[in-house]
């Protein structure tokens, strides 16, 4: 068994060496169908990073009356961090309120002139709210609507990420469905072309089948080196494509940082962790369609 | 060792191989099949090793009914029969030795039996010094003798050689038949199809004639006669 389980193998390696650029062909098709894949699960990363993103940038402002004292405004931030679709609380007093106002129009005298005209420090504290999730936001807003705290507001502020957050979605589903379709066409013809290797090959071999019929061959073993041939086209395939894969994320990875402050993508980060899973699921299915591909064509062309 | 009972083979849509044949080859015989073109003599001898399925008829082979003989055990009927072809189906991109050793190969053999069952086989069709030639630098009889080694790997116990001096000269016509004279003398039985008329009368042994897919006569130590 194990000594011609190692011939059938052989043999399979004759073959592709044999139709050389037969399988060329074959591996890059499959290659492309992969590739295709793979860019959809970069996409799915980028899209997710972009949407937490956005995400942990929405917050509510609550800008309080100057008079209102100390006390109320930190009664108001423990309130709010007793409910839990808060993320944060933040709380900036009218003395920090005033110093990031200097701060930031150090440069205009004009503004910092008609400051020292008001009497005393004109700035109320602020809180800055965060959420869980943008949904969380109509609930804390009508939680500030507490009548212990409603007098002492002057005004609420909602930074809304929402119409990015939708936008991002709307135009990545539209190019997954792209993907997803181009991706289902790059398999169909994969499983096309598989399916042709495996006849061209037995057309190619039928004389060598057929004396190994003659001679008395089962016909496992006359099958098994094709079976096996789609195995390893599968194996190249995938290891191609992760030679690809790997180098273009990393080169591509650090450039996303550009839209995330700094941050990078996470996605070289996503696939060194879950190499073996992306591309061992590849590997699986693309062998499970191949073999099936072969499998049709042997039962079409090979009569053994 | 072949018994074959009213044997017939019809092919679509109503052509007719062999009709109705009764035959008996006894272990050790060699068995001259003979006949014109298209008589039934190939469809007889492959229906030996499985290659034809009767439409009718009972056929045994060493015992074993091998009428409706399942596809997964045609490898095991075909390791007990030896096989030479006319066209002698050697693989082009082989050498003489790997030629031979591919029959064991496929049926999973150890590459140590291999490696003495070769050369032992080699020694027999006197290829010895050939084993590293490709069948194209080879003589047509020298290819047939690789053939017969190569149908000899397993040890069988019927050897059937359809039309094997059809391609080739007087001279290796001789060898040919010579070697399959050495190889039944060793205890296998050979059935030979053949339409020479000069290799039959020269064997002297037993001789089936066919005929419109019928036998017409069975006579041992028979001659040529159509």
């Amino acid at each position: 068994m194990f000594t011609s389980t190692l011939r059938a193998i052989k043999f399979a390696f004759q073959k592709f060496g044999r139709n050389f650029w037969l399988s060329i062909i074959t591996v890059s098709m499959l290659v492309f169908t992969l590739l295709t894949i793979n860019i959809l699960i970069v996409l799915q990363q980028v899209t997710t990073k972009a949407i937490t993103f956005a995400e942990d940038r929405i917050e509510v402002s609550v800008y309080f009356y100057p008079n209102s004292t100390i006390e109320q405004v930190s009664d108001a931030a423990v309130y709010l961090q007793g409910l839990p679709q808060v993320r944060d609380v933040a709380v900036i007093t009218s003395d920090e309120a005033l110093e990031r106002f200097k701060l930031r129009h150090a440069s205009d005298e004009v503004i910092l002139a008609s400051l020292s005209e008001v009497d005393g420090n004109p700035f109320g504290a602020t809180l800055v709210v965060k959420a869980h999730s943008a949904d969380d936001f109509p609930f804390i807003l009508d939680a500030l609507d507490n009548p212990k705290f409603r007098d002492d507001i002057r005004e609420k502020d909602f930074s809304s990420y929402e119409s990015i957050i939708d936008r991002i979605r709307s135009t990545t589903d539209r190019i997954q469905l792209f993907g997803i379709a181009l991706s289902g066409i790059f398999l169909l013809i994969a499983i096309l072309i598989v399916f042709n290797t495996v006849r061209i090959g037995i057309f190619i071999h039928r004389e060598e089948i057929g004396i190994m019929k003659l001679v008395g061959a089962s016909n496992a073993f006359v099958r098994a080196p094709f079976l096996i041939e789609c195995i390893l086209y599968s194996l190249l395939a995938v290891t191609i494509t992760a030679l690809i894969v790997f180098p273009s994320v990393a080169t591509m990875d650090p450039k996303f940082s550009l839209f995330f402050n700094g941050e990078t993508g996470g996605v070289l980060t996503y696939f060194s962790k879950n190499w073996y899973w992306i591309f061992g699921i590849q590997f699986i299915v693309m062998t499970i369609i191949n073999m099936l591909a072969t499998m049709v064509a042997m039962r079409k062309y090979l009569k053994v | 060792m072949i018994h074959f009972k009213n044997v017939s083979k019809t092919y679509p849509p109503n052509i007719v191989g062999i009709r109705n044949i009764n035959l008996h080859i006894r272990p050790g015989e060699f068995v001259s099949i003979v006949g014109q073109s298209g008589t039934g003599k190939s469809t007889l001898a492959k229906m030996m090793f499985a290659e034809e399925r009767p439409t009718s008829g009972e056929i045994a082979v060493g015992g074993w009914d091998i009428t409706n003989i399942r596809e997964h055990d045609v490898p095991l009927l075909r390791r007990q029969i030896g096989v030479v072809f006319q066209d002698f189906k050697l693989l082009s991109q082989k050498t003489v030795s790997e030629n031979v050793a591919f029959a064991l190969e496929v049926a999973g053999v150890s590459n140590r039996r291999i490696r003495e069952v070769v050369p032992q086989v080699l020694k027999i069709v006197n290829l010895s010094d050939k084993g590293d030639r490709y069948p194209r630098q080879l003589s047509g009889g020298e290819a047939q003798r690789v053939v017969v080694a190569r149908s000899l790997v397993h040890r069988p116990k019927i050897l059937v050689a359809d039309e094997p001096t059809g391609n080739l000269d007087t001279i290796h016509t001789r060898e040919i038949i010579d070697l399959l004279k050495k190889i039944n003398e060793f205890g296998t039985t050979v059935v030979l199809v053949t339409h020479n008329r000069e290799v039959v009368n020269a064997l002297k042994k037993r001789v089936i004639t066919l005929d419109d897919g019928q036998i017409t006569s069975d006579v041992e130590e028979g001659r040529y006669r159509l």
